[in-house]
């Protein structure tokens, strides 16, 4: 695989994250109202559809905590970084990028452990649907920021945006 | 302590946020023997709090309302009511701009959405530069306590997870936010009144032509904050369902109706509006795991026994609290004030009796002031980008609004009733 292989994955990688978060996030807005028509006709909503949503909310924020760490746009306290001169602060964004890579990592990994375990006692979220799908989000989540810091932190991006 | 002041260094390097509070919590929780996984399960529960829903519907209606040309018609309307007024176009902004702020919930848009309007329309009527720059700078943020106020919902969200006894409604919540934030537009109003004085200034003249005209164009857009605050107030709709009727009408309104946002910038919209919800609540998935381990080891306890044993009188806590409120609100954007301090602020204030919806209320009033106190508060940064002004300018021109609204944060700390009488006394 070369380097033309890659970028093309990247890129539909990038994709893929876009179009489930806008098509989840499509989804909530109808399912809730809907759900408010639904309730003011018939007296009450769907049962299903109030856990639905709850799980979109969990799946639309960490979609978008992934897309976040595309372009290392997370929240961060940046007053003090702002006074490491340049040259040392190209050292400083490796550290913290290989720091985030094992955090991410370490909570994807222990979250597998959580999905498993809901998984081996079947448990149910709502309507039928397994737990464990609901919480697939997390490690998915998580390994893909891991994912995303290790490649800031293989090609740093060239424009220095502070 | 090593842990503290490796926590301390992650933050000086810059660190996102949400990594350095799932360090604390990992590192918390791998101390007292308990399995790690606990972190996934705490992360689960954004799925089980219903009000959140409301977070990401009315972020992203804010988002189509930033994008459509809703800020402009808002100004023309704002012109045509308050126009007249002495201070006359400093008052429609101040009055515009809390308006958008409260309906869009990211402060930072209001500067870049209202600013590009009213900055050179305030030039051109003649007001001196150095008050034009500081009252758009700090209006910025005025929307901060109003309802339907991000801010004040997840501040709602957090105390309702701690389990301090009393109840936090967020509707209480908008209540109480009405006169704390009316009483700063004012006291904001009287000061351009007064400083308009001295300039001289072109103002509009009140014609009932100009104010048809102006409701008229904005015929879709009025009913809206009625509808919401309507609904919300008489029981009619729960939070996030007035968040979903909102988000229906906005798009209804500029994607359909007026067609000022195009169906296919929609997607781009949604992304972006996404990106800034999933920022805050992870930063809020994994505190509610530190917040736990804090609260198993009992350190909010301890904490207020050794400030007690330091301070015993409220006021005195108060006092303190506005400094360190006012001094965090200086590094720290207000999303991510609320969730880490919060857990730790509410059972002292508590301790204190202080009401939590009074805390709520202080704590916003002092982060609204931290966007634009020098060095670092994030609208002066947005404001010196938009309006190609160097940030030591915007430093000068804002001081005198940080003073009156540090003078209105002292009257909302230390006269609760202004805060709590809408609640005490809502109809029913």
């Amino acid at each position: 695989m070369n380097k033309r292989h890659i970028v093309r994955l990247i890129k539909a990688v990038n994709r893929i994250e876009d179009w489930l978060l806008i098509s989840m996030l499509a989804a909530m807005v109808i399912l809730a109202v809907t759900q408010i028509v639904y309730r003011n006709f018939s007296g009450g909503g769907v049962v299903w559809v109030d856990p639905l949503l709850r799980m979109l909310v969990l799946w639309v924020a960490l979609s978008g905590a992934v897309i976040a760490s595309r372009t290392d746009n997370h929240i961060r306290i940046d007053f003090f970084a702002k006074y490491i001169s340049g040259k040392y602060y190209f050292y400083v964004k490796r550290v913290v990028h290989a720091y985030c890579v094992v955090i991410c990592a370490v909570i994807a990994w222990y979250s597998i452990k959580f999905v498993q375990m809901d998984y081996e006692y079947e448990t149910e979220a709502f309507a039928g649907v397994p737990a464990w799908i609901t919480e697939l989000i997390i490690p998915v989540a998580f390994g893909l920021m891991a994912f995303r810091y290790f490649l800031l932190l293989m090609s740093p991006p060239r424009s220095s945006k502070r | 302590m090593i842990a503290a002041i490796i926590l301390a260094v992650l933050v000086v390097l810059g660190v996102p946020l949400f990594i350095i509070i799932a360090t604390s919590a990992l590192y918390g929780f791998s101390s007292i023997d308990v399995d790690l996984s606990v972190i996934a399960i705490e992360i689960y529960r954004i799925a089980d709090t219903p009000v959140l829903l409301a977070i990401p519907l009315f972020t992203l209606a804010g988002y189509v309302l930033g994008e459509s040309k809703a800020s402009e018609r808002l100004v023309r309307l704002t012109d045509a009511m308050l126009g007249w007024f002495p201070g006359g176009l400093a008052v429609v902004s101040l009055f515009a701009c809390a308006f958008f702020t409260a309906l869009t919930g990211a402060s930072g848009a209001t500067i870049i959405a209202l600013g590009a309007i009213l900055y050179p329309a305030m030039k051109q009527a003649g007001y001196a530069e150095n008050f034009n720059l500081g009252l758009i700078t700090s209006s910025g943020s005025l929307g901060l306590l109003f309802p339907p106020s991000i801010a004040l919902i997840l501040y709602g969200v957090i105390a309702q997870q701690m389990d301090i006894g009393e109840k936090v409604a967020i509707d209480d919540l908008f209540l109480a936010g009405l006169l704390p934030g009316l009483f700063m537009l004012m006291l904001l109003t009287l000061w351009s009144m007064y400083k308009s004085t001295g300039m001289h200034i072109v103002r509009s003249e009140f014609r009932w032509s100009k104010l048809g005209a102006a409701l008229l164009e904005s015929i879709w857009e009025i009913p809206m904050p009625f509808v919401l605050i309507g609904g919300i107030y008489s029981g009619y709709f729960a939070i996030s369902e007035a968040a979903a009727v909102a988000v229906l009408y906005v798009l209804v309104v500029e994607v359909v109706i007026l067609r000022e946002v195009p169906l296919k910038k929609l997607p781009d919209i949604m992304r972006d509006s996404m990106v800034l919800v999933g920022g805050v609540l992870i930063i809020l998935a994994v505190s509610l795991a530190s917040t736990n381990y804090l609260i198993d080891t009992e350190v909010p306890v301890r904490l207020f026994e050794f400030v007690k044993s330091k301070i015993d009188s409220q006021l005195t806590f108060l006092m303190l609290l506005n400094i360190f409120l006012l001094l965090l609100g200086m590094i720290l954007d207000v999303f991510s004030a609320l969730v880490i301090m919060v857990p730790l602020i509410l059972p002292m204030a508590v301790g204190y009796n202080i009401h939590p919806i009074h805390l709520g209320i202080i704590f916003l009033a002092n982060m609204q002031i931290g966007y634009f106190t020098p060095p670092v508060g994030m609208n002066l940064f947005i404001a010196s980008y938009r309006f190609h002004k160097p940030v030591t300018e915007l430093y000068t021109s804002t001081i005198p609004f940080m003073f009156i609204l540090m003078a209105a944060v002292l009257v909302i700390t230390y006269w609760p009733e202004l805060t709590m009488y809408l609640v005490e006394n809502k109809g029913g």
